[in-house]
């Protein structure tokens, strides 16, 4: 399956991301990388070849996408958005003090 | 028409509406709000009791249970709230547990505090609602919700050091988010269903293969929120950071609160023999008991007061985890009751230590020199409590530890019995080097032990009602120590619950 | 050196991990959709029980509203959080701002930015859209302003006082909404009967249209609040 493989490569290179990298900012990014990977998955995956789960007015429609999966994954969208913005306000803060946002270079400062 | 059982909703709706009045508590008097923040509480607190008061007869032939349905009555697509013998111990002794940290909260915050308490009773409601709730999309909705609340508090001092640790909370905490989202989504598109109790009827029509995944995600998910050994270094940073008030809400009752959710995850909604058909069970105990002997360990080493106290957290936490992965009757007790236990303490231990800190150069062990001179009675609690730790009788970290190692040893896991043992020696160790070294005499004048005593007749005056909430948790680990057949009945009923998910399912499903 | 082992260790993890996660999601069937459970009975009855011809909507702002109010609590408390790590007593006062063209169009632009975000909010359960979404769009309109014309017009225009103000309101008709569910209907944020009407039409879905404002303005204005607190480093700068 072709959406599982993209998943999966998205999901470890936020990972990887999150990981290996030392700039606060790309982790930032690592960990939003891998909250996308699984809500793209999410949706495509849900996706069953039928049409978008919303009625038109007159129109008989057979065979609709699942919707719960997709209100679920607004949801996660909103709480991604609040803790990247968290996670960003508190970096700027650590700049502040420290002058650097380099994980390393922190760690370092503290020993 | 569902009237019935709107105290469960209450229950949450109460500290979030407080939340809302704390929020523009910004224009009140000091004491109009304290007033406030300690009557939520005290209402929550209240209403939980009274629960347990009016349905004793029921809580007593364990059949006790409440729900609650949000949305459409008779459709699948319903949120529960559902309380059983299990819910109602651990929102009882959470409740408890907090009512007394507000009312210490409103002596120890001197800045912001309207901005600080409406945090903590909105992490007060999400709390509420990880306990209560039936439904698996809600509980990772609270859990999330915990996440984010708690992180401005841990940041709450802005410095450095809190600054990072409060990142470094966040960035765990997020990545056991996603776990769990993943393991979630994957239960819906296999079952199709939210429900824990439809979730738990239906669980054994999942392919082995998908079922491993599923609760591996849930595991690492709740293994980094709980602190357990290969991830557990942002837990000694997190909760030594931020104010002793928080650190008592993370280490004494957020805790718990994972661990509530870990026993309904994988014994309600999971059942237990998924775990041991795929050998996890035994896995996860080991590590837990590892965790635990790292924990006690990196505790001997810790200069700082309040990082030693969270090392031995994690020690306390691997242990009770280990424990209850033996699955047994007696395990469970012993669990059960070092939950308690360990809530009891280690929020009485950051309190004091928080009022042992105020006037200390900083948390280093050095700077502690002769705070046992200073503060004499506080110090004493403070002493007592350790030894209720370390297992001391007749407090009550004797009788939950007595338990544990009774049910290592009636199920012959000796590592186990080994771990609790050990952990309590080298916790004496490291109680002892804190409490040598505040005993070293420094010249100061201070109070004798009477003067200090009869000082508390002013009961209303700020430092008193600190200290007045440190001495209450000494009492009660002294006086549940002395007689924990109390908590034989709600301990007991609960562990009915464990032992038997079937009534749970039933109930919600059928209701 | 210890770095590079370090480094070395968590590269292998990192292909074991992808590796495990391939052998499980690879050998995955294809989602046929489920013939029992949550998503039939949506399909089939959502609209004869809500009203709403999106069931996306349907599902966040009524068999979920909780979860929706949850939502909205996180992001409340995200600003709260935020507003509580950055305060500073320094008033952002910047008025330089970009070019003249830059200005201008935007000025011509705005009001149809904010008409496309207020009918995304209304017409959430018509068609794709909603609260949220609409927000967001709403919340642009503030960060435009504040880079654009420098965030002195934003103050005037916009004040944080205004902004919490919205937000506030927001969540009050959303709970008020909620609240009246249980005197009217019986159950916390149950679809209010009463304003049911002709499906299709701009006012109709029972509750949900009045959740999406309410959401929509808690959205736009936190997330304006959260962008406004991050911002007032650089302006101190700007002296």
């Amino acid at each position: 399956m072709f959406n599982n493989l993209i998943f999966i490569i998205l999901f470890m290179l936020g990972f990887y991301a999150l990981v290996i990298k030392t700039n606060l900012i790309k982790n930032v990014i690592g960990l939003n990388l891998m909250e996308a990977a699984v809500f793209f998955w999410v949706i495509s995956f849900s996706d069953i070849g039928g049409k978008v789960s919303i009625h038109k007015l007159g129109e008989e429609v057979t065979k609709f996408n699942d919707p719960v999966p997709q209100a679920l994954t607004l949801t996660g969208i909103v709480i991604g958005a609040s803790t990247a913005a968290l996670l960003l306000t508190l970096i700027i803060e650590l700049n502040k003090f420290s002058g650097t946002i380099d994980r390393d270079q922190l760690e370092g400062l503290n020993d | 028409m569902s009237w019935m059982n709107i105290e469960l909703i209450l229950l949450i709706a109460l500290p979030a509406l407080t939340a809302v009045i704390m929020y523009f508590s910004k224009y009140f008097k000091q004491r109009l709000r304290n007033f406030f923040a300690i009557t939520g509480a005290g209402i929550e607190l209240y209403l939980i009791f009274s629960l347990f008061v009016v349905n004793y007869e029921a809580v007593k032939k364990s059949d006790f249970f409440l729900q609650y349905t949000i949305g459409y009555q008779n459709t699948p697509f319903v949120i529960n709230f559902a309380m059983d013998n299990l819910s109602l111990l651990f929102s009882l002794i959470v409740t408890g547990a907090v009512f007394l940290i507000v009312i210490f909260s409103t002596q120890y915050i001197r800045d912001k505090e309207h901005r600080y308490f409406a945090l903590f009773f909105l992490v007060l409601a999400a709390i509420q609602g990880s306990i209560l709730t039936a439904d698996l999309f809600t509980l990772y909705l609270f859990i999330e919700t915990i996440t984010i609340f708690t992180t401005p508090l841990i940041s709450f001092k802005k410095t450095e050091e809190t600054t990072r640790a409060a990142m470094q909370y966040l960035f765990y905490g997020i990545t056991g988010g996603i776990f769990f989202f993943i393991s979630m989504i994957l239960i819906y598109f296999k079952l199709g269903t939210l429900k824990m109790a439809a979730v738990a009827e239906s669980f054994s029509l999942i392919s082995a293969p998908m079922q491993l995944t599923i609760i591996i995600f849930f595991l690492l998910a709740l293994i980094i929120k709980l602190g357990i050994f290969p991830i557990h270094f942002w837990l000694p940073r997190a909760h030594s950071a931020c104010p002793a008030p928080i650190s008592a809400l993370l280490s004494g009752v957020l805790l718990k609160v994972y661990l509530y959710i870990f026993m309904r995850l994988f014994w309600t909604m999971i059942s237990f023999d998924f775990l041991v058909n795929l050998h996890l069970n035994a896995f996860v105990l080991d590590l837990a008991l590892v965790s635990s002997l790292i924990g006690h360990i990196f505790a001997l080493q810790a200069d700082n007061l309040k990082k030693m106290l969270a090392y031995s957290s994690i020690g306390h936490i691997g242990m009770i985890l280990a424990v209850l992965m033996l699955n047994t009757e007696a395990a469970f007790y012993g669990g059960l009751l070092h939950i308690i236990a360990h809530l009891l303490m280690k929020s009485g231990l950051f309190l004091s230590s928080g009022y042992l800190l105020q006037r200390t150069l900083s948390h280093h062990i050095d700077d502690l020199k002769g705070i046992g001179h200073k503060n004499r009675l506080v110090f004493i609690a403070f002493i007592t409590i350790c030894l209720g730790t370390i297992g001391m009788p007749p407090l009550i970290g004797f009788v939950s530890k007595w338990y544990v190692l009774l049910a290592f040893l009636k199920a012959r896991h000796f590592f186990g019995a080994f771990v609790v043992g050990a952990g309590s020696i080298i916790a004496l160790i490291y109680y002892l080097r804190y409490i040598s070294q505040a005993y070293e005499t420094v010249k100061s004048e201070s109070l004798s032990l009477k003067e200090e005593f009869f000082s508390l007749r002013e009961i209303f005056n700020s430092t008193n009602i600190m200290k007045t909430v440190i001495y209450i948790f000494t009492l009660l680990v002294i006086f549940f120590g002395l007689s924990y057949q109390l908590f034989e009945l709600p301990v007991n009923t609960a562990i009915f619950e464990l032992l038997n998910p079937q009534k749970y399912i039933e109930l919600v499903l059928g209701g | 050196m210890n770095k590079l082992i370090k480094k070395i260790m968590s590269l292998f993890i990192l292909a074991g991990v992808t590796y495990a996660l391939y052998q499980n999601f690879s050998l995955m069937p294809e989602y046929q959709g489920l013939n029992e459970g949550l998503s039939s009975y949506i399909i089939e009855s959502g609209l004869n029980d809500t009203g709403s011809l999106n069931l996306i909507t349907a599902v966040l702002y009524d068999y979920r509203a909780f979860d929706s109010l949850g939502e909205s609590t996180v992001i409340f408390g995200a600003v709260s959080g935020i507003v509580l790590i950055l305060s500073r007593k320094m008033l952002p006062v910047s008025s330089k701002g970009l070019s003249f063209i830059v200005k201008r169009t935007l000025g011509i632009m705005t009001p149809f930015i904010a008409l496309f975000g207020l009918y995304v909010i209304t017409h959430g359960h018509l068609t794709p859209g909603g609260g949220f979404q609409g927000g967001v769009i709403l919340a642009a309109i503030s960060i435009i302003f504040s880079i654009v014309y420098g965030s002195a017009f934003d103050y005037r225009r916009y004040s944080p006082q205004t902004k919490t103000a919205l937000e506030t309101g927001g969540a009050m008709i959303f709970l008020g909404l909620g609240l009246a569910g249980i005197i009217l209907e019986g159950a916390f944020l149950h679809n209010l009967g009463f304003l049911t009407a002709e499906t299709g039409t701009l006012i109709s879905a029972g509750s949900i249209p009045y959740i999406n404002i309410g959401v929509g303005f808690k959205v736009g204005a936190g997330l304006a609040i959260i962008f406004y607190s991050m911002i007032q480093k650089t302006f101190e700068e700007d002296f």
